[in-house]
């Protein structure tokens, strides 16, 4: 199968682009032909099957490839799709928007440059998975912690831009992240903070340097290739007690959440933790097939056999406890009173829970930094591959809790699919997190997802909800809620864009930024 | 993964694999365990259950199939099918994936 080209782009011009990209990797690292399918999305939404391919990809092994592969894409004016390791699979993962787009895969820059014991930080390049420095970290014996979000194969890099969340204390990673070094598009290597001054030695230690602070600007962007980021690491505290509290009724998310905000904003809930819906914990090591051959979304009934057989809740809250114990004793002492006024609420340690597999038993892991894929059992609840995030930002107020939880659990369900979501708590909002499992291999399927999808966006803007991170085929869409003062915003990111990728060549259409030529509908 | 140690500490011996370059030799067993264990390495892994709950007890576990071609191995791996999404070339090379099948192709006692 031929592969697309980008609009504009001649099969000759993009032969000559591959031959220099060839020239500056080395032949084995670029790929095209049947090697590209490998770089498909694979959890695919739209039934049109040429959307979202690339052409072919290129993979270089260091900054200075990078600056050698951009400067021959402006040259010839040929679009590149930047992806850290291209494990963002319920985002798109390694697939382009503008099909015909060659993917910059930065996989094998996996170099740990440097890990900070004393000051606790990791200076990596994007390849860098969660796995490859947790393994680093222990096999050198340091006293340190990650923070991991559920795939442990993701770049560490590559989550941190997309504003990606964990669950130690350490959760919001773009906020744990310190200091950059960037390609431009005309090639030219900036570091960013206190990497800006020659023989500093607080890059990773002090974020804003001197002047604009430009590192945001750099995250779900297509203004540069981020080739080294530094991360800030936990550093290992002296107790971790890690705990579950269930909760029996949909409606009791409203109380929770209004005891959660004065917990989370004093720090006694140390950690990003998570409220999980009964679904999504049960289909991590369950299918919904052991409880329901049924049309549709789970009855009442099966879900209340599901919270009996697995001791989970409708709602599940899972927290941990960092620091000595006289501390952390107070801190559950706190904990546990505050959510003791709920009915038919439960707590537990790990040493309560008897069943394997086991949630708490898991998450203890995921909590304390320990990088896994388990996460991924709650694609065998229909078993059919596909899903996608609807990611709205709600404060922590339990009248948006149960407000967001309505709006969507009902959609979804109306729609056929099982609620299953989370809200991760930030220090003052809620990811809330609803993860649609659907069979990509069925095109009415796949079909009835979108129409689903692009009405929970509307309905959410409409209630000044929006979402903090999409998959590729809603960028455009997410992007244009964004609107106020005339898309004031995406005015500047285009003034951003024109003036850092004069032509378009670094990841056109990322989070609904395009280069000029491309505006103005018509643009795969 | 490459290391550029800029603090000498001792490096401790583990029993899992050193993180190696991309395009660095592996062993099948190597390979296996970098990049197919966390979901087929163990019988509660969500491709193991999967692979249970598609195809029965007795083929859940990669490690004891004996059925596996070398084409089929590879086209999953390249392709993803289902949940499983694929393997790109720059980092599950194409080295490694011949030594991925012929170490799932190869004797069960040796395995």
């Amino acid at each position: 199968m031929a592969e697309p080209l980008p609009r504009g782009v001649t099969a000759e011009r993009m032969a000559d682009a591959l031959g220099r990209f060839r020239k500056i990797v080395g032949g084995d690292w670029v790929f095209s032909g049947e090697k590209v399918v490998s770089y498909y999305d694979p959890y695919t939404i739209p039934n049109d099957p040429e959307r979202y391919k690339a052409h072919a990809a290129v993979a270089p092994a260091s900054t200075e490839q990078v600056q050698g592969i951009v400067k021959v894409a402006n040259e010839l004016r040929v679009p590149l799709w930047t992806v850290s390791r291209g494990k963002n699979f319920a985002y798109g993962g390694a697939a382009p928007v503008v099909s015909g787009s060659i993917v910059l895969d930065l996989s094998r820059m996996n170099r740990i440059v440097e890990v900070n014991e004393k000051f606790g930080y990791a200076l990596v390049e994007p390849g860098v998975s969660y796995f490859d420095l947790y393994k680093d970290i222990k096999e050198r014996g340091l006293k340190l912690w990650l923070d991991v979000p559920d795939p442990g194969w993701g770049s560490i890099v590559g989550n941190a831009l997309d504003h990606g969340v964990g669950y130690t204390p350490y959760g919001d990673h773009f906020m744990m992240q310190c200091g950059m070094e960037v390609v431009l598009a005309n090639g030219e290597v900036v570091r960013t903070g206190m990497g800006a001054m020659p023989g500093n030695n607080t890059w990773q230690l002090f974020k804003y340097g001197f002047g604009p602070y430009v590192d945001g600007i750099f995250s779900q962007s297509n203004f540069g290739v981020v080739t080294k980021m530094g991360i800030w690491l936990m550093p290992e505290p002296a107790g971790y007690r890690p705990y579950l509290i269930t909760f029996p009724r949909e409606e009791d998310i409203e109380q929770i959440v209004e005891i959660v905000r004065p917990l989370r904003l004093s720090n006694v809930i140390q950690n990003a933790a998570t409220i999980r819906s009964l679904v999504l914990d049960a289909a991590l090591f369950a299918t919904k097939s052991q409880y329901y051959s049924g049309e549709g979304p789970i009855p009442d009934s099966v879900a209340k056999k599901i919270m009996a057989d697995q001791e989970i809740g409708m709602w599940n809250f899972c927290g941990a406890l960092y620091g000595p114990p006289p501390v952390t004793d107070a801190l559950w002492t706190a904990i546990r009173d505050s959510f003791a006024a709920i009915p038919g609420v439960k707590f537990y340690f790990p040493q309560d829970r008897k069943r394997r597999p086991d949630i708490l038993i898991h998450r203890a892991d995921t909590m304390r930094g320990i990088p896994k894929l388990t996460e991924f059992g709650f694609l065998n609840w229909n078993g059919g591959g596909g899903h996608v995030g609807f990611s709205p930002v709600s404060p922590t107020t339990g009248k948006d809790a149960i407000k967001q939880f309505r709006m969507v659990s009902g959609r979804v369900r109306e729609y056929g699919f099982d609620y299953s979501g989370l809200m991760a708590i930030g220090f003052r909002e809620l990811h809330h997190v609803t993860v649609i499992a659907y069979d990509q291999t069925n095109p009415k399927e796949r079909e009835k997802l979108d129409r689903l999808f692009n009405l929970l966006v509307r309905e959410a803007a409409a209630e000044g909800y929006g979402e903090y991170r999409t998959h590729i085929h809603y960028m455009d869409t997410i992007a244009r809620t964004y609107s106020w003062n005339d898309n004031a915003l995406m005015k500047m990111h285009q003034t951003l864009k024109d003036a850092l990728d004069p032509n378009g060549i670094l990841s056109p259409g990322k989070s609904g930024i395009w280069p000029r030529h491309l505006r103005e509908g018509a643009k795969t | 993964m490459k290391h550029i140690a800029l603090i000498p500490l001792l490096v401790l011996a583990l029993a899992d694999l050193a993180n190696p370059a991309a395009g660095a030799e592996m062993t099948g067993k190597e390979v296996f365990d970098h990049y197919c264990t966390y979901c087929h390495g163990t019988a509660d892994g969500p491709g193991t259950m999967q692979l249970r709950r598609t195809r029965g007890q007795d083929k859940a576990l990669l490690t004891g199939r004996t059925d596996l071609t070398a084409e089929y191995i590879e086209n999953v791996v390249r392709h993803g099918r289902r949940s499983m999404p694929p393997f790109v070339p720059s980092d599950l090379t194409e080295a490694r994936l011949r030594a991925l099948v012929e170490f799932l192709r190869s004797p069960l006692p040796g395995r």
